[in-house]
């Protein structure tokens, strides 16, 4: 083993153990402000992994995407809210701790033995390195050109539907003047709408 | 031109239900009998042109529905369909006579008789098993609007219940022709072509104990019976009519055709079980109709009494059986279709069917003595009284499953003993005795309401004494029926079966 | 590689329908840019006329050149995918016809509710078509988020955003554990990423390996969350409640639609060599749905609730179709979803009538309705006994012919099963029948009795009877007429290669095996 594979190996362990302790942290702890940082730290070490697989653009795009875009995100979300809201206990809850821990560990465990146990096909190309922002626009504009332009119209209809969300309503100008109109002026469900207001009524499953 | 006898109700169906509100209901109502008679005609060309003496089936035509499935719009008639369509159309022109004058929501009503009859004709001249299926399932839910909407007082009870059934019936029989189709090899639903595909006795156990409880439910046998009753009681008293008189042979219909006709082999192993059943049945109706006090009840199960003679007949499958059925369903079909219309007259008259309340309704002034003389001819008709048809029916009943299954004729033969006794008590207490002062005078009975009724009678009478008309279109073709191999040796039986 | 030769390969002819569309939806945003609120009266027509210039394509399609892989093998045009996406557009332009006055009513602006519609419809039909798994990750999301942006339109109304959010978690997780089972193919495949390639590469794995399984559990997770096939429904009673109707009605109809194209390809393409596997776990799915979808809905109170459990049942009925993987099987899978688009579709827009009229979807409130609106209740009830299979209408026809493809595959428990659940399905559909029908006019429920007058000169009032009529007629008529579209659904099949290689010959020996003769005879005749 010469010294670049130890470097790798070190440097995988560092950063898959940075992963592991930062994701059990944005599940276990309570406060969700520091939830969202240790996620940031997730994303990061994902970064280093690409980086260590050679991926210097993905790694990059990671970096400014993940943890500058979405991450900062998360973080502004939680802020504007800052709402506290004290859950009252729920009783047995260590029964459902327990059983999500069991799931997940022998999610864990099947699926670590499917990694461990299949013969992956390894793709025998050689890395591209520096020139993989060039490989992968090769790619966008020949066999990936169709799914490269529907995500245009992914992004667009996703921001027409960001507006949609966060803009606010007016009222329709135009008033109802007619009986016949005023009738048919009934918003949907106002006697469902209501009794969720009221809290009394619950659906039958 | 057997298309026409579906289309000309169909189409009046959906002419009725798009008339303008401004027709009041009795207009409707000779519109529906109009359409209903035009239908009739048809009915009585086509069995003048039928050839009696041909023995495949008449009048055929074969358009492709979905060829994919081999599923073809497959018409055609033999004499065991001609009578039923008679049957069918005869009954359906009088409950539409018979229905109320002034019924709300007419359009309505009519339309779905109509529907009815479309169903009923088409499944008795469907030669296509999916086609025949289609039809059979055609007819539910009209007959469940008809009860739920006009029937008495429990009527969405009883609407829902027969729905059930009717329609649990349904499913056996479809994954039975399913089976067939499939397991024959041959790919169509042709009821021809799936005649003559053998196929091996175990699967043919299997399809034909599905198809028996699929069209048990519908004659109804004992245990599957419990529908029928409170559906005729709730039902209006035309639906009921239709119900005895042609619903229910959809059944007993279903089973010879395509019970026995497909499935001759495990038939004749499961046939005796098929008599005992048909024993019970009919002992079980006779009994609890001694103890019903609904005229109305009485009369319900006195049809699935009756209904299970057509079984015993079945079971035994000789040629002077088949004729038996035949007969014995139309007998059955004129005279449970005369008993519900006049208990339906006499409730509409005194607003009660109890037996216990109605008495010396014969009083000449002020009961209802034509009706009452009219009910007790179809009682005596119903016992088997000779002179008249259900004489000959259940003769030819007993005489052709005798030799065959002795103990279960013996049994059924106690049956009719007891129809005697049940109608007996019945007329006993509602139509003799002193007429209670407190019924000063009954509404006078007009001719509408006469007119079913004595029409029937006239036709009970008519076939009482010339039995031979009833089977005339059917006694050569009947051999095909038992024994599809010997079509060549059919010769003309005497129908008295002496 | 130069421009000209790239050009010349993509074959981009294959999606002039998409592209359309594409057209329409920014016709719709830049037409409501420039002429403002005026717009919404003509902005859906516009719509309209973009979608029936889709069919035309798909049309001309059908009818057009055998080379039908596009892109590079990022998209497959064949026959299959044509049939697809048009019912996709015909949900799409029935959904517009019955949504212009709902949205109109909820206060909201038409034109954004279209350009998503339209988007979704998008994401649909790539969904159809797309044979690469970069493609199909993108076609579904793009459906997906569309959905989940429609489903929470009505901002104001406290349920829309519940299920809105509903939606959008478990949306979000199962595409999450789709893209899982993605990754996993990518990896077995030797980093290829197009289904044919992953399949071939797959089914050279000689040593048993659970990789493959896994993988294939993944993704069905993914695509069950589209069908809403039981145990993967949860989303959909409170998702069908809560969200705009129209809405539901294109997600029940249009992305159900893109999600069985996308079933078939994936795992006839990519998971060929472990059809067994995929087979049983569908069949576990269709008895979970038919049971769980039916049964519940017996008990249910609200119409759009008592839809959405009919609807995953219904999604059961057509995976007997799928698992039958024979001809006539996915036969009666396309000819059944475009049997169920009007009858549901139809059943939908009667509810939004009804809805926009009274103001409520609670069955009892539907008591004694054939006298106020006979249309309403007509339609209403023919769509709700097609629904439950009974003849003459066009339900009927499907069922049979999925029943029929099932037992010839020798399904035999699962069309038992199917037969016993639809007669169960006849029940609560019956129900909401006699509620309309058969109660008096005493009986009459208080919404009913204030029924407003029956007047279709309101504006987006005409679509919207437009739209129930064409329901009712194709409900009624074309299961008489049903040979034309069995025959184009057949043809479909025929025409597509892959599933002509799916169609496993062990299983055509295995119905012939009775009687040689006829069946044959029978093939020569057609």
């Amino acid at each position: 083993m010469d010294l670049a594979h130890g470097v790798q190996l070190v440097s995988f362990g560092i950063l898959a153990a940075i992963a592991i302790v930062a994701a059990l942290g944005v599940v276990l702890l309570q406060n969700i402000v520091y939830s969202a940082f240790l996620l940031g730290g997730v994303f990061a070490s994902m970064a280093g992994m690409y980086l260590l697989l050679n991926g210097d653009f993905v790694a990059a795009a990671q970096l400014i995407i993940y943890v500058g875009a979405v991450n900062v995100l998360i973080l502004f979300g939680i802020m504007l809210v800052n709402k506290q809201q004290d859950f009252p206990a729920i009783k047995g809850m260590w029964i459902r701790k327990g059983a999500t821990a069991l799931v997940g560990a022998g999610l864990l465990v099947l699926l670590a033995g499917t990694i461990v146990t299949t013969p992956w096909a390894i793709s025998t190309a050689t890395p591209t390195g520096d020139g993989s922002t060039l490989k992968i626009g090769e790619h966008f504009f020949s066999d990936f050109l169709l799914p490269f332009e529907l995500a245009s119209v992914l992004l667009l209809i996703a921001m027409v539907g960001a507006i949609v969300l966060a803009r606010r309503e007016f009222v329709p100008e135009d008033t109802p003047t007619t009986e016949e109109e005023l009738a048919f002026k009934l918003p949907e469900r106002p006697r469902e709408t209501a009794a969720i207001a009221g809290g009394s009524q619950t659906s039958p499953e | 031109m057997l298309s026409a006898l579906i289309l000309i109700p169909f189409i009046g169906a959906g002419l009725l239900a798009v008339l303008p509100n401004r027709f009041s209901s009795s207009q409707v109502k000779w519109v529906a009998i109009a359409i209903a008679s035009l239908a009739f005609v048809v009915n009585i060309i086509v069995g003048y042109q039928f050839d009696p003496n041909q023995i495949s089936f008449q009048f055929e035509e074969v358009i492709p529905w979905i060829d994919g499935i081999g599923f073809n719009y497959h018409l055609g008639i033999d004499g065991l369909s001609l009578s039923l369509l008679f049957l069918n159309s005869f009954l359906t022109v009088l409950a539409l006579m018979s229905s109320d004058r002034d019924l709300p929501r007419p359009r309505l009503y009519y339309a779905l008789m109509l529907l009815i009859n479309v169903g009923v004709s088409g499944a008795f001249i469907a030669q296509d098993l999916l086609l025949f299926f289609l039809f059979y399932e055609l007819e539910i839910i009209p007959l469940y609007l008809l009860i739920a909407i006009w029937g008495g007082k429990r009527r969405a009870y009883a609407a829902t219940k027969f729905l059930i059934y009717t329609a649990v019936s349904g499913i056996l029989i479809l994954a039975a022709f399913l089976g067939i189709a499939f397991l024959s090899g041959a790919n169509t639903f042709d009821y021809e072509t799936l005649r003559s595909a053998g196929l091996p006795f175990e699967i043919q156990l299997v399809l034909l104990i599905a198809l028996l409880i699929g069209f048990g439910i519908k004659i109804p046998v004992f245990p599957f019976h419990t529908w029928l009753p409170d559906a005729h009681v709730e039902a209006s008293t035309p639906v009921s009519m239709l119900l005895a008189g042609v619903l229910l042979k959809l059944g007993t219909y279903g089973l010879l055709r395509f019970g026995l006709g497909l499935f001759l082999e495990a038939w004749s192993y499961l046939a005796p079980w098929l008599a005992v059943a048909a024993a019970i049945s009919a002992l079980y109706g006779a009994s609890c109709a001694i103890a019903q006090q609904d005229m109305k009840k009485v009369v319900a199960y006195s049809s699935i009494g009756h209904m299970a003679f057509i079984l015993l007949s079945l079971a035994a499958t000789t040629r002077l059986s088949i004729i038996a059925t035949i007969c014995q369903t139309i007998a059955h079909g004129l005279i449970s279709a005369l008993l519900f219309f006049l208990v339906g007259v006499v409730y509409k008259k005194t607003g009660s069917r109890d037996v216990n309340q109605l008495r010396g309704l014969l009083n000449p002034e002020r009961g209802l003595p034509v009706t009452g003389s009219l009910t007790i001819l179809a009682a005596m008709a119903s016992a088997g009284i000779p002179g008249m048809v259900g004489f000959v029916a259940e003769f030819l009943v007993f005489r052709g499953s005798f030799p065959i299954f002795p103990i279960p004729t013996l049994f059924c033969m106690v049956g009719t003993g007891l129809t005697a006794v049940y109608f007996l008590l019945m007329i006993n207490r509602v139509f003799f005795g002193r007429l209670s002062d407190m019924v000063t005078y009954l509404p006078p009975v007009g001719w509408g309401d006469r007119v079913p009724a004595i029409a029937l009678s006239i036709i009970i009478f008519i076939l009482g004494i010339q039995p031979n008309w009833m089977v005339r279109w059917s006694e050569a073709q009947v051999g095909r029926l038992i024994a599809p191999e010997t079509v060549a040796q059919v010769t003309v039986l005497n129908p008295k079966g002496d | 590689m130069d421009v000209v030769t790239l050009a010349s390969q993509l074959n981009a002819g294959t999606i002039i329908p998409e592209g359309i569309v594409t057209l329409t939806l920014l016709v719709v945003l830049v037409g409501d840019l420039i002429a403002g609120r005026k717009s919404a009266s003509w902005l859906p027509y516009v719509a309209i006329v973009g979608l029936l210039g889709a069919i035309a394509a798909l049309f001309v399609q059908w009818n057009g050149t055998s080379d039908t892989i596009a892109f590079l093998g990022a998209f497959n045009g064949d026959a299959l995918s044509i049939v697809f996406r048009g019912i996709v557009v015909l949900s799409t332009i029935i959904t517009v016809l019955v949504s212009i006055s709902y949205v109109r009513q909820s206060g909201t602006s038409l034109s954004e509710f279209l350009s998503i519609l339209l988007a979704a419809t998008i994401g649909g039909m790539f969904l159809c078509g797309a044979s690469e798994l970069v493609t199909v990750f993108i076609a579904l999301e793009t459906l997906s988020i569309a959905s989940y942006l429609m489903t929470g339109y009505t901002k104001g109304d406290v349920r829309s955003n519940e299920a809105a959010l509903k939606y959008l978690l478990i949306g979000a997780a199962s595409s999450a554990v789709f893209l899982y089972g993605a990754s996993l193919l990518y990896g077995l495949a030797g980093g290829e990423t197009q289904l044919d390639r992953i399949g071939i590469a797959l089914s050279q794995i000689e040593t048993p390996a659970i990789a493959p399984v896994v993988a294939l559990v993944f993704v069905i997770c993914g695509i069950a969350f589209k069908l809403s096939a039981a145990p993967f429904h949860q989303w959909t009673p409170d998702v069908y409640e809560g969200s705009p109707t129209p809405v539901v009605a294109f997600l029940s109809v249009g992305s159900k639609a893109a999600g069985f194209a996308f079933a078939v390809r994936m795992l006839v393409t990519a998971f060929g060599s472990l059809t067994e596997q995929w087979h049983f776990i569908f069949a576990a799915l269709a008895v979970l749905s038919m049971i769980l979808g039916n049964a519940v809905a017996l008990a249910q109170t609200s119409m759009k609730r008592l839809l959405a459990y009919s609807s995953i049942a219904q999604a059961g009925f057509v995976l007997i179709g799928l698992i039958a993987g024979t001809e006539s099987g996915y036969a009666s899978v396309i000819f059944y979803l475009f049997a169920y688009l009007f009858m549901n579709l139809g059943g939908f827009a009667c509810v939004i009538l009804f809805s926009l009229r009274t103001g409520t979807d609670r069955i009892s409130d539907y008591a004694g309705l054939y006298q106020k609106d006979p249309l309403l209740t007509l339609t209403l009830s023919i769509c709700l006994l097609s629904l439950g299979g009974i003849p003459p209408f066009v339900g009927f026809f499907g069922k049979i012919y999925l029943f029929w493809a099932g037992w010839q595959a020798e399904l035999y428990g699962l069309v038992l099963l199917g037969l016993i659940t639809s007669v169960i399905s006849i029940y609560y559909y019956i129900r909401v029948v006699k509620m309309m029908v058969v109660k008096e006019p005493h009986e009459m429920s208080e919404t009913v009795k204030n029924y407003p007058e029956v007047s279709w000169n309101l504006p987006g009032m005409r679509p919207l009877q437009v739209g129930i009529v064409l329901a009712l007629v194709a409900t009624s008529l074309v299961g008489i007429l049903a040979n034309p579209p069995i025959d184009l659904a057949k043809a479909s099949v025929q025409r597509s290669p892959i599933l002509q290689a799916s169609i496993s010959p062990a299983k055509e020996v295995a119905v012939s095996r009775f009687a040689p003769v006829q069946s044959s005879e029978f093939r020569v005749q057609n």
